[in-house]
Parts: structure tokens; C-alpha cells; sequence
């Protein structure tokens, strides 16, 4: 993702800028379209994970996110009545960097899709 | 074994063999040749790989060169000019006497060789002898760079070259005298090698050549030497060490010495002897070659500096300056141990010398054989020894093992400095093989003397080079590393040195030890073994040819790869000392792995980036505030409990939810409850006509509503069928019976003279049989309406009605069947109709009741007896005043009874049609009058319920159930007590048969008593005058009054019959009667007289005997016009009837046999239509009267 070369910017323009809820339909779109009708198998989901972290990742840096750095988290899971807990917790610029994420559900699997994107001063 | 060794020795000779083409033929030749030779002697995979990294550093070394020699040309061109020709001179002689001088080393060698391993196998192995060999090389080689040195010093120029002949002469002079018998045998074999001996030698003369330059040089390094004092202590360090080493050596070597041969032991004494002397000697001799060696530093470092000058850049001389500032450490370390042992050397070649010297430069030759003949003698001498010290030494082998491990990474090393220096020589050889110092050659020298060692390894020391290769990649970085370090401390390079030359010294010992030894085996065996190398090494010279060229592929992808990043890397690293430094080690590390040195690259542009980022975070860290996120959480899933998931998993198995709610916005509960129904029930016990059980609400409420309607529907309907049926009816019976009655009228006309037509109502009826009529009554507004009272009978009848009387209602249009039949219990004595229409019948009875009876009940409430065919209803009255109002009520028979007449103001009454619709309309309000025989005069009103009630009325008793009309008793009169009073005493109890109102006046009542008399009396008011009328002649006469009637069209006349058979014709307003006529019927008591209803001076008497009389007083005024005596059955009643009507004017009279039958009479026409003068005639009576 290192687009440029130094700049004296250290805030990304407005335009820019990482917003959650542009990269959230995003990931909606990618996963909806990518797991809707799928049923969880413990062999495919390795492979469909990274695939779908690749191709929300193009996706997001097609968007012209100027100078971020982008890191995409895939999991998807089996729902077999188990209670699931994520979240995360970042050190970061609050003004420049931001996540978006996004929760599919299915009968049988859940996917959680994460994008946290990180301004490259 | 021979075959692989020659092989290598071969290899190591390359150098020399390139020189010598070089010197031989053209550069282009050269490189061909070198080619082609290469692949057929050489089977070694290193040369290959070290050729091709050779020839790249060649390359640009001779472009340095070439530059820098530029500069060397200048500065020694007047020297070069004037030593040129004398130099070639020299050259060519001394390459003579180095030639025999190196066969006589060679010997020398063998013979110490020959000496102390005469048991000793060719082994590869045998360090010992190696390394004394070595030791031995060493010391001559170092004796001669003494010899050489002393001789530059002392006599420039010519002297130099003579005593070096001497001295090798010297030196030969030793060894042919050994080794003669040797070289004579060997001497044919001898000149088959010196082909290339004679490379060997060419070099050895260059490397003279090179030292001479340096010696002349070395004067004007001199000068520079001040500068270098601090190197020197430098130096005097190493040197220490290096003392300390080769004390070490010595005292290894001693070691070693006692096992070998005890010829050596002499030897070693003597040097041990020496030895102190030697050290004095070498510290002066030291001192001189380190001056000399600064010097070359000096020059080294001044062509360094031209170089940095030229376009190539700081960077790459310095990193040459650092690598060949090593290189230097090594060489001088080498060379100072060679001066060292060179002190040993000379001191013994001192101690020859005075017998050498003797030798001319004429016994050259003769030496040269000799010294063939005596190499062979040694060699073969040398291989018994080998395979004796073999034996012996077999339980060291292991440990040789290692040092040969070591050694062959030394000898990698070692191979770089060598490929340098060929190149160098090469170089040099081209462009001033007359300048060459001397020192070069000898290092030449040395090096051949290396590279011969080497050749002579074994099988096992091939493959051992090739793990050198592996070695050399591993130490290639290290260099590399050491040249990072040491490039930004450049300063302290000094101190850092002695510690690289240590390690170079260790190694250049032992490479010195190999030299020795493998020189000498390489050069006896050589030839045997180049044979047997062509037949033996067939197959495998395939196979390494096969791994060369995989190799060759290898070299070049990672030569071009190389090749590609270099400029990239030169123009990167420019601005860095490192990066120079990196640049000379990626070329000397071409040797080595260069994954490594890519790998190393990348680290160290990883490293370059990351600092500086790291210096800009550090910089942009100020500026930017980072914190922690509030924890978010991407994902929380509760879990699902046991229920859930079952239902989740089982719950829908088998089925499927699906419900449909039509008007779906109206979920109200209220809607969907249902309505509370509420009903009333009676009974009544015993059933009698009507329900035995009923519902008020259901005949009230809803089902009234509905039951109404359909009524409403159903009576307009009956009500039409009624009309339209009796209208049929009538018209159909009127047909049959006008049919009848012609033929009747025919045979009757006969009897009855009177009579226009008549008709005879069908009374033959079973319960009308054997009764006889009282009574016929026609409707004074509906004219043909008649009824008919039939007397109770005697007889036993079929039906039980024997005691009751029946009354018929007629339309006299329809005979064939009365309308109603009305049936009461008592004898019925006089009747009467409702004023309007005849919807009402009233009836006075015997027993001193009235009943009436409403004609429109329905007849399904009647009672019904079906007979014969014909299903008759008997209507029971529907009022009745019997015992209910027995205090209002008559206490005696009622002999009449009469409606009182409703235009009470007086004056004439409207249309009769017009007035009964009146009453129709405005509802029935009428009052009844009935008269008894006590003359008790009882008023009613007749009322009608607004509703039937079925289940009967309680208070009003005499109500029949479902009945509406009942009776109320207005007032009671009693019209007797005057006439009695006044009349009692001449009449018996008087006795009221009659009762008339005056249709005028209602107000007006009159009383036919039995005494004869007409009482007058009003209801209410004043007395009405004259108080009752009576016969004309005066005087009271018990007769009975049977028959008082009104004129319908003079209401002031009225006719009387009395039973003595008299009738009287009265106005109103006068007591004595206006005519009176007696005797007319023969004495027979009047029954019925009436006025015709369409003539006013027409009147109808019946007597009592069965005479029937037609008064006509228009034509006369005395008796009667028509009387007629019916005999055959007897009439009993008689009634007029008539309508006056416009168009249809009838007039008739109705006639009541005794035997039951009825026939109507239509009088004729002069009987019915009237005529004016009928007023003018009954005025005229009048007035004739009063």
C-alpha cells in the first residue's frame, strides 16, 4: 500500500479518508454475494477466507484510499449453537484510521469481515 | 590416485601455462587455447568457476590498470627507456639460470624429500614431508628475495644479475653434486617437462623482473617512509607475533623433525645451533624487507590513489585499497616468513657457497642434466621412503584429516590471491615486463610453486576443493562482514589489522607446508600419470564435463543477476561508505554463494529504509497523538440454549407453518362472539281452535313484522281474489240463474203477478234443514246483502246444531251458497247490520243478550265441519253480553235491536255509498240500541280492538279470543214506566215488541208497544211531541205492533202494522195517523210491512196468512194494487230490497217460506221506477189529512 513517496501530509483529504460505512457496503456486497446459499465445510473455509480477505482487500484499495495501509481480517465459523465473542482493540491515530466490519449470517456459519485501515504518514 | 592428482596439478598450473601463451602468441590465441586446454586437462570444478569469476575481475582490474599504469608509464617512462634493453638482456639470461636455479630447488626438495621420508608413500596426506617441503621452498625462495634484495642494495644494476647466477650456480653446484647420478637418467624425461617448466621459469623471471622494478623503486619509497612510521609499529607488532608463530613452527617442525629421518636431526641441530644467530641476522633482514615492504605499501597505496583520481569513483578504490590492503597483509606476512627461513637458507648456502662459486656459468647445461638425472633418482628414491614413513605415520592419519580440511579453505584463499597476482602478471607482463620489480616474480614463484603443491593432492584434495567452494561461500560474507566493520572505522584499520594478519599467517604457513611437499611429488609423477589420466578418466572427464556445464549455467544466471543489480546497487549506494565496501565484497563474494549476497543486499536496503522511516516516525511521532481504541466488538453471538437448538434442528422436520387470516385488520375480539337469543313461550291447556301454544314476541316483534307483511301482501292479494272471486261468482251464478229463472220466472209469473223475475237461494242445506226463517234482513248499504235467521229446530238433525239458531249471510247475486254462516245458542229474535259496510252482524237474543259477530275473522279461527263435500265454518259470535254485564244487561228477551244512526244534527244523510265509506274510513264509532220486552232501552258503542288478542282478553269476558269488537254499555233507558202508568190500569203490562229511530235524528226513538200505540221518545233532551201515536179512533186496544218502517225518501212517514190486521200510515209530528186501513187483509195480523225501496208510494204487507199485499197509493190510496195468496208453502218473512241507483234500478222483495226456502222477487217495471207524482200524491195525503 505504499502509494507515495514522503509527504509532509499527515491528514489524509477528505475524500480520502478511511469511512467506515463506504468500506462496510463494500464488505457487505463481497461477502453477501460470495456466501449466500454456502454451507460450512472445515476444508473450504481456509481457502474461501483468504479469498475473500483478497478480494474485499482489491476491492477496498480500488476505493482510492490514498496512503492507507489496509488489513483485512476473515473468520468465518460453524454456527453450531456455540456463543462467539470478537472484538478488537487498536493503537492508533483516531483521527486518520478507522475499521469497518461487517457480520454475515447464515443457518450453519457466520463470517465476520474486518477492515482496519491505517494512514501511512 | 595419479590420474586425479595429475589432473589438479595440471589445474594449478594454469597461471604459468597463460602466461607463457601469452607471451608465446596473441591475446585472442591465448584465450582459445586456454579454453580448449582447460577442458582437456582439467577435471576440477572449481577452475571453472573460479575462471569465469577470474576473468570478470580481470577484466576490470586490467581497466584499473591500464588507467593506473598510465600514470606508472609517465613517472618511469625515462627509467623504463633507459633499462629496457639491458633489462631484456638480463631477462633472457637470468631466465636460464632461474631455470636451472628452480630445477635445482626442485632437486634440492627431492633430495631432502629423498632424505628424510624414504619410507614415506606418496600420500597426500603426509604432512610432515608437505610441510617441509614447503619450509624448504620457502626458505629458498625466501633466501633468494634476500639474495636479490642484498644484490639491489649493494650493486644496482649489473652486479645484481651476476651474483644471482652465481649464487644459483652456487646453490646447484650443492645440489648436482647430490644429485647427479639422478639427473643423468632423468634427463631425457626431464626436457619433455621443460616445455612447462619453462612457463613455470618465465614466470619466475617476471616476478624477478617485478621485484627489480620494485627494488628501484623502493629508493624513492624511501623517502615516503617517514610518513609511514606508524604503520611500522604496526608492523613491529605483527612481527612479534608472527615471531612467536614461527617459534611455534619451529618448534612443531622440531617435533616433527624427530620423528622423521635422523639425517633431518643433524640438520635441525645445526639450525638450532644457528638459530640465535639467525635471530639477529633476521632482525636486521626483517627491518630492511619491512622498509621495503612499506615502500610497496606506499606504492600500492600511491596507485590506489591515482586510481581514486579516475572516473571509477572513491568508492571502488577504496574498497580495492581495503582488498588489496589484506591481500598485502597477507603477502608481506608471507614474505616475511619467507625472509625468515630465506636467513636459514642463505646461512647454509653461506656455508656452500665458497665450493659453489667455483661453478661457471658454462656448466650450465651439463647442471641442467644433472639435475634431471638426479630429480629421477630422488623421485624414485622418495616413493620407497614415502611408503616407509606411511607405515609409520598411518595412526596420525586422522588428524591430517583435519589440518587438510583447514588447509583447503587456506587454499581458497590462497587461489584468490593467486588468480590477483596472474592477473596482475598477466597485466604487467604485457605493458612492462622490463619494469617488473623482482618481487612480483617471486611472488610468482612462490605462487607456481603453491599451485604445483596443490596438483599434487590427491582424488581426495579435488574434492576437497570443491567443499572449498562451499567453504569459500561461507566466507565470503564474513569477508564481506569484516569489510563492513571495517569500513566506517577505516581510522582504526591499524589497530584492527594484526588480527587479520594473524589469521592469514596461520594460514600461509600451512599453504607453504603444501607447497613444499606437492611440488615434489607433482613433478616425478606427472608424466606417468597424464597417461594413465587419458585412458582412465574417460568416463568421469564426461561426468565433470557434465557437472562443468551445469555449473557454467549456474555461473551464468548468478553472473547476470549479478550483473543486473550491480548498477542499480552502484547508483543506490553511492553516498555510502558501506555501500563501496559492499560493492568490492559483492565482487569477491562472486566466488561464494550469491543467494547469500543478495539476501545481504536486501537487508541492507531493508535496513537503509527502515532507519529511515524510523526517523521520520520519530520525527512525525511528535505531531500525531495515538491512543487506544475503545475496544469494539465486531462479533457477539449468545449462545443458543437446549430448547432452541432442538427446535431449531427438530422442531421443523416434518412441518411447515402456513396460515392465512382473511380482513386482517379487523382482529376483534367482540365481533366473534355471538348474539344471546331471548324468547318467550305460553301454553294453554286444553287446546281448543286455536295454538295450544304461542308466542307473543314472535307474533309481535320480528316475526310480526314479517308475518304483517306477508299478510299485508297476502290481503291485498285476498282481498282482490275475494272482490274478483265473488265478482266472478255473482256473474257466473247470475248466468245460471237468470238461465233458471226464466223458466222459473215463466212458471211463476203465473203465480206471482207482481213479479218481474226471481230466484231462489239454495238453502237446501244439511244444516239448514227443517228450520224455518224468522227473519230476513237486507243491508241498507250493501242492498244485496241479506241475511236470514233460521229458527232452532226440533228435529234431530245430522248435524248438532239442533238447538242453536243459524243465521245466512247472502249476496243475493251469488244463491247457490251463503257467505257466512253464523251460529248462535239461543234463539235469535231480532238482528240487524253495522251502519257502513255490512262487516259487523248484531242480534238480539231470547234470553236477553246481545251478540255480534265480525264478519272478517278469519275463518281458520271458527270452528269448521266438513259435510258432504263442502267444508262449512260456523262462526260463533264474537262478542257476546251473555252473564258478562248481567247488571247492564237486559234481563229479558231483546226484541230489538237497532243502530242508532250517526247524523244526529238532523238534515238529510248524504249518499249511503259516500257515508259508508265515511264510517269505513274514520273507523268503527257507532252506538247500538236494544229494546226488551220490559221496555228496558240499552245504548252501546261498538269498539274495536286495536289488536286481537288470541289468548283472550281477561277483563273483557265476553270477548271472544282473537275477536276485536266488543261492546260497551253506554246507558239504558226504560221506555215503559209512563205508558204503563197511564195505560196499566185499561191494558195488561205493556209490552215494547218494536224499536225505530228516526233516520233523521237519532235523538228520536220509537217504540211499537202491544197495546197498539207508537210511543215517542228521545234519548236525551226534552220530550218530543206527541208523546206516542195511536189509531185514529181514539181509545187504547191491546194489539200488538209487529211492523214499523220508515220511509227511505219522505224520513217523517212511517207505516205501522198491527196484528188486528190494520195498517196506519203516520207522519211524525201528529198523534193521529194521516191514513188507516183496517180490515184490508181479512183480519189476519200484519207480519211485516215495508216501504219498496225505489217508489216512494209503494208499500209491501205480509199477513199472517201467508197474503201478500202490494200497496201502490199513486194509484190507489185504499187498497192494495197486487195481493197475492201464497198457499202452497206458506212465507213466513218477507224483506224489500232495491237500489235507486242510476243505471241498474231494481227493485224486489224477498221472500221467506215456511218450509225454509228463500226466493227473491224482482217486482215489475211499474212497480220499480218511480214517478215524480208520487211526492205530489203523498203531499196531497197530507195535506188532505190536517
Amino acid at each position: 500500500m505504499m502509494q507515495g513517496s514522503n509527504t509532509y501530509l499527515i491528514r489524509p483529504n477528505h475524500q480520502h479518508k478511511f469511512k467506515p460505512a463506504v468500506v462496510k457496503e463494500y464488505i457487505r456486497e463481497i461477502v453477501r454475494d460470495r456466501l449466500s446459499g454456502v454451507r460450512y465445510n472445515p476444508e473450504e473455509v481456509p481457502e474461501l477466507c483468504r479469498s475473500l480477505a483478497d478480494s474485499i482487500k482489491d476491492k477496498v484499495k480500488n476505493a482510492g484510499l490514498d496512503r492507507y495501509k489496509l488489513v483485512v481480517q476473515v473468520v468465518i465459523g460453524e454456527q453450531r449453537g456455540q456463543g462467539v465473542k470478537m472484538s478488537s482493540r487498536c493503537l492508533w491515530d483516531a483521527d486518520t484510521d478507522n475499521y469497518a466490519e461487517d457480520v454475515f449470517m447464515n443457518e450453519n456459519m457466520f463470517c465476520v469481515a474486518a477492515v482496519f485501515g491505517s494512514y501511512y504518514y | 590416485m595419479h590420474s586425479d592428482k595429475k589432473l589438479t596439478k595440471e589445474d594449478t598450473w594454469r597461471p604459468a601455462d597463460l602466461r607463457r601463451y601469452i607471451r608465446e602468441e596473441e591475446r585472442g590465441d591465448f584465450r582459445k587455447r586456454d579454453e580448449s586446454e582447460r577442458k582437456h586437462h582439467r577435471g576440477d570444478s572449481i577452475e571453472k568457476r573460479t575462471r569465469d569469476q577470474e576473468k570478470e575481475y580481470r577484466r576490470e582490474k586490467d581497466n584499473i590498470r591500464e588507467r593506473t599504469d598510465e600514470n606508472v608509464k609517465d613517472r618511469y617512462s625515462e627509467r623504463r627507456k633507459e633499462g629496457s634493453r639491458d633489462r631484456r638482456e638480463e631477462r633472457d639470461k637470468d631466465r636460464e639460470k632461474r631455470r636451472e636455479r628452480d630445477r635445482q630447488g626442485d632437486v634440492n626438495k627431492y633430495v631432502d624429500d629423498y632424505r628424510e621420508n624414504k619410507d614415506r608413500r606418496r600420500d597426500r596426506e603426509e604432512r610432515h614431508d608437505r610441510e617441509r617441503d614447503k619450509e624448504r621452498s620457502r626458505d629458498k625462495e625466501k633466501e633468494r628475495v634476500r639474495d636479490r634484495e642484498k644484490y639491489y642494495e649493494e650493486e644496482k644494476g649489473r652486479r645484481r644479475e651476476e651474483r644471482d647466477k652465481e649464487r644459483s650456480r652456487d646453490k646447484e653446484k650443492e645440489r648436482v653434486r647430490e644429485k647427479e647420478k639422478y639427473y643423468d637418467e632423468e634427463k631425457d624425461r626431464r626436457r619433455e617437462e621443460r616445455d612447462k617448466e619453462r612457463s613455470r621459469d618465465k614466470e619466475k623471471e617476471r616476478a624477478r623482473e617485478r621485484e627489480k622494478y620494485y627494488d628501484e623503486e623502493k629508493d624513492r619509497r624511501r623517502e615516503e617512509r617517514d610518513k609511514e612510521r606508524s604503520r611500522d609499529k604496526e608492523r613491529e607488532r605483527a612481527r612479534e607475533r608472527e615471531k612467536y608463530y614461527e617459534e611455534e613452527k619451529d618448534r612443531r617442525r622440531e617435533e616433527r623433525d624427530k620423528e622423521k629421518s635422523r639425517d633431518k636431526e643433524k640438520e635441525r641441530v645445526r639450525e638450532k645451533e644457528k638459530y640465535y644467530e639467525e635471530e639477529k641476522d633476521r632482525r636486521r633482514e626483517e627491518r630492511d624487507k619491512e622498509r621495503r615492504r612499506e615502500e610497496r605499501d606506499r606504492e600500492h597505496r600511491n596507485e590506489r590513489e591515482r586510481r581514486r583520481n579516475e572516473p571509477s569513483g572513491e568508492e571502488g578504490r577504496d574498497r580495492i585499497e581495503k582488498y588489496e590492503r589484506n591481500q598485502r597483509d597477507r603477502h608481506q606476512e608471507r614474505e616475511r616468513h619467507k625472509d625468515e627461513y630465506e636467513v636459514k637458507r642463505s646461512e647454509k648456502e653461506r656455508r656452500e657457497r665458497p665450493a659453489d662459486r667455483t661453478h661457471s656459468e658454462l656448466n650450465e647445461e651439463r647442471d641442467y642434466r644433472e639435475e634431471r638425472r638426479k630429480d629421477k633418482d630422488e623421485r624414485e628414491r622418495r616413493h620407497k621412503d614415502r611408503r616407509n614413513y606411511d607405515d609409520k605415520q598411518k595412526p596420525d592419519s586422522d588428524s591430517r584429516e583435519h589440518q587438510d580440511l583447514r588447509k583447503s579453505s587456506e587454499e581458497v584463499l590462497d587461489h584468490r590471491s593467486d588468480r590477483e597476482r596472474t592477473e596482475r602478471d598477466k597485466y604487467k607482463d604485457r605493458r612492462y615486463q622490463e619494469e617488473r620489480d623482482p618481487e612480483r616474480n617471486d611472488r610468482d614463484k612462490a605462487k607456481t610453486k603453491k599451485s604445483a603443491s596443490e596438483t599434487s593432492h590427491s582424488h581426495k584434495t579435488t574434492i576437497e576443493t570443491e567443499d572449498v567452494v562451499m567453504v569459500s561461500g561461507h566466507q565470503a560474507p564474513s569477508l564481506k562482514y569484516v569489510g563492513d566493520t571495517e569500513a566506517p572505522i577505516t581510522s582504526d584499520q591499524d589497530a584492527a589489522e594484526p588480527e587479520y594478519e594473524d589469521d592469514f599467517e596461520k594460514l600461509d604457513y600451512e599453504e607453504d607446508f603444501e607447497e613444499m611437499d606437492e611440488s615434489a611429488n607433482d613433478s616425478e609423477e606427472e608424466r606417468q600419470l597424464s597417461e594413465e589420466k587419458e585412458e582412465l578418466s574417460d568416463k568421469r572427464r564426461e561426468e565433470i564435463k557434465a557437472i562443468q556445464r551445469a555449473m557454467d549455467e549456474e555461473n551464468e544466471r548468478m553472473g547476470t543477476a549479478q550483473s543486473r543489480q550491480s548498477p542499480i546497487r552502484e547508483e543506490e549506494d553511492r553516498p555510502k561508505w558501506s555501500r563501496g565496501s559492499e560493492k568490492n565484497q559483492s565482487k569477491t563474494s562472486q566466488r561464494g554463494k550469491f543467494i547469500n549476497f543478495v539476501a545481504a543486499k536486501q537487508r541492507e536496503i531493508n535496513k537503509k529504509v527502515a532507519t529511515q522511516q524510523k526517523k521520520r516516525s520519530t520525527e512525525l511521532l511528535r505531531l500525531i497523538d495515538l491512543d487506544f481504541s475503545v475496544t469494539s466488538s465486531l462479533l457477539d453471538l449468545p449462545p443458543v440454549n437446549e430448547y432452541d437448538m432442538y427446535i431449531r434442528n427438530f422442531g421443523t422436520a416434518n412441518t411447515k407453518q402456513a396460515y392465512v387470516q382473511c380482513n386482517e385488520d379487523n382482529a376483534d375480539r367482540d365481533i366473534q362472539t355471538e348474539e344471546i337469543e331471548l324468547c318467550e313461550k305460553w301454553t294453554q291447556h286444553p287446546p281448543e281452535h286455536y295454538g295450544a301454544c304461542g308466542d307473543p314476541n314472535l307474533t309481535q316483534d320480528p316475526q310480526n313484522r314479517t308475518v304483517n307483511e306477508i299478510n299485508f301482501d297476502s290481503k291485498r292479494l285476498t282481498a282482490f281474489l275475494l272482490s274478483a272471486s265473488q265478482v266472478m261468482v255473482v256473474l257466473l251464478e247470475e248466468d245460471q240463474a237468470e238461465r233458471e229463472s226464466l223458466r222459473k220466472l215463466q212458471s211463476q209469473t203465473d203465480t206471482l203477478s207482481f213479479s218481474d223475475g226471481s230466484l231462489q237461494l239454495n238453502t237446501k242445506l244439511p244444516f239448514l234443514y227443517g228450520r224455518s226463517i224468522s227473519l230476513i234482513h237486507f243491508s241498507q248499504v250493501q242492498r244485496h246483502t241479506m241475511m236470514s235467521v233460521h229458527k232452532p229446530t226440533t228435529k234431530p238433525s245430522a248435524v248438532r246444531l239442533d238447538s242453536c239458531t243459524v243465521i245466512c249471510i247472502w249476496n243475493i247475486w251469488e244463491p247457490s251458497k251463503p257467505q257466512k254462516i253464523l251460529v248462535y245458542e239461543s234463539e235469535v229474535l231480532c238482528c240487524c247490520f253495522s251502519p257502513g259496510k255490512a262487516i259487523l252482524v248484531f242480534a238480539g237474543t231470547s234470553v236477553g243478550s246481545v251478540v255480534l259477530w265480525d264478519l272478517r275473522e278469519q275463518a281458520c279461527n271458527h270452528y269448521r265441519i266438513t259435510i258432504g263435500e263442502d267444508e262449512w265454518t260456523l262462526r260463533q259470535p264474537s262478542f257476546s253480553t251473555d252473564a258478562v254485564m248481567a247488571g247492564s244487561g237486559h234481563l229479558s228477551s231483546v226484541t230489538s235491536v237497532e243502530v242508532v244512526p250517526s247524523a244526529i244534527a238532523g238534515g238529510l244523510r248524504p249518499e249511503v255509498p259516500l257515508l259508508a265509506s265515511e264510517e269505513e274510513s274514520t273507523g268503527l264509532s257507532f252506538q247500538l240500541a236494544s229494546l226488551d220486552e220490559s221496555g228496558v232501552l240499552n245504548f252501546w258503542v261498538v269498539v274495536e280492538l286495536p289488536k286481537a288478542n288470541e289468548s283472550g282478553s281477561q277483563t273483557d269476558l265476553g270477548l271472544r279470543p282473537g275477536g276485536k269488537v266488543k261492546l260497551l254499555h253506554s246507558s239504558s233507558l226504560l221506555t215503559t214506566e209512563r205508558v204503563s202508568q197511564r195505560e196499566a190500569t185499561k191494558t195488561g203490562p205493556l209490552q215494547t215488541l218494536q224499536l225505530k229511530f228516526l233516520p233523521s235524528d237519532s235523538n228520536h226513538f220509537f217504540i211499537g208497544t202491544n197495546m197498539g200505540i207508537v210511543s215517542h221518545g228521545t234519548s236525551h233532551g226534552l220530550r218530543a211531541l206527541p208523546k206516542f201515536y195511536r189509531f185514529h179512533e181514539g181509545g187504547v186496544r191491546p194489539v200488538d205492533v209487529n211492523s214499523i218502517s220508515f220511509s227511505p225518501f219522505r224520513q217523517h212517514l212511517f207505516l205501522v202494522g198491527c196484528g188486528d190486521g190494520s195498517i196506519r200510515l203516520h207522519v211524525v209530528s201528529y198523534e193521529q195517523p194521516l191514513t188507516e186501513w183496517n180490515n184490508l187483509t181479512a183480519g189476519e195480523p200484519v207480519v211485516s210491512v215495508q216501504w219498496a225501496q225505489t217508489r216512494s208510494t209503494v208499500f209491501c204487507v205480509l199477513d199472517a196468512a201467508s197474503n201478500f199485499h202490494i200497496w201502490d197509493l199513486l194509484k190507489n190510496e185504499t187498497e192494495p194494487v197486487v195481493t197475492e195468496r201464497i198457499n202452497a208453502d206458506r212465507v213466513t218473512a218477507m224483506a224489500t230490497f232495491g237500489d235507486s241507483g242510476q243505471q241498474n234500478t231494481y227493485s224486489g222483495v224477498a221472500l221467506a217460506h215456511e218450509s225454509g226456502k228463500i226466493e227473491i222477487q224482482y217486482f215489475t217495471k211499474n212497480l220499480t221506477v218511480p214517478s215524480p207524482a208520487e211526492d205530489e200524491k203523498l203531499e196531497c195525503l197530507m195535506k188532505e189529512a190536517f
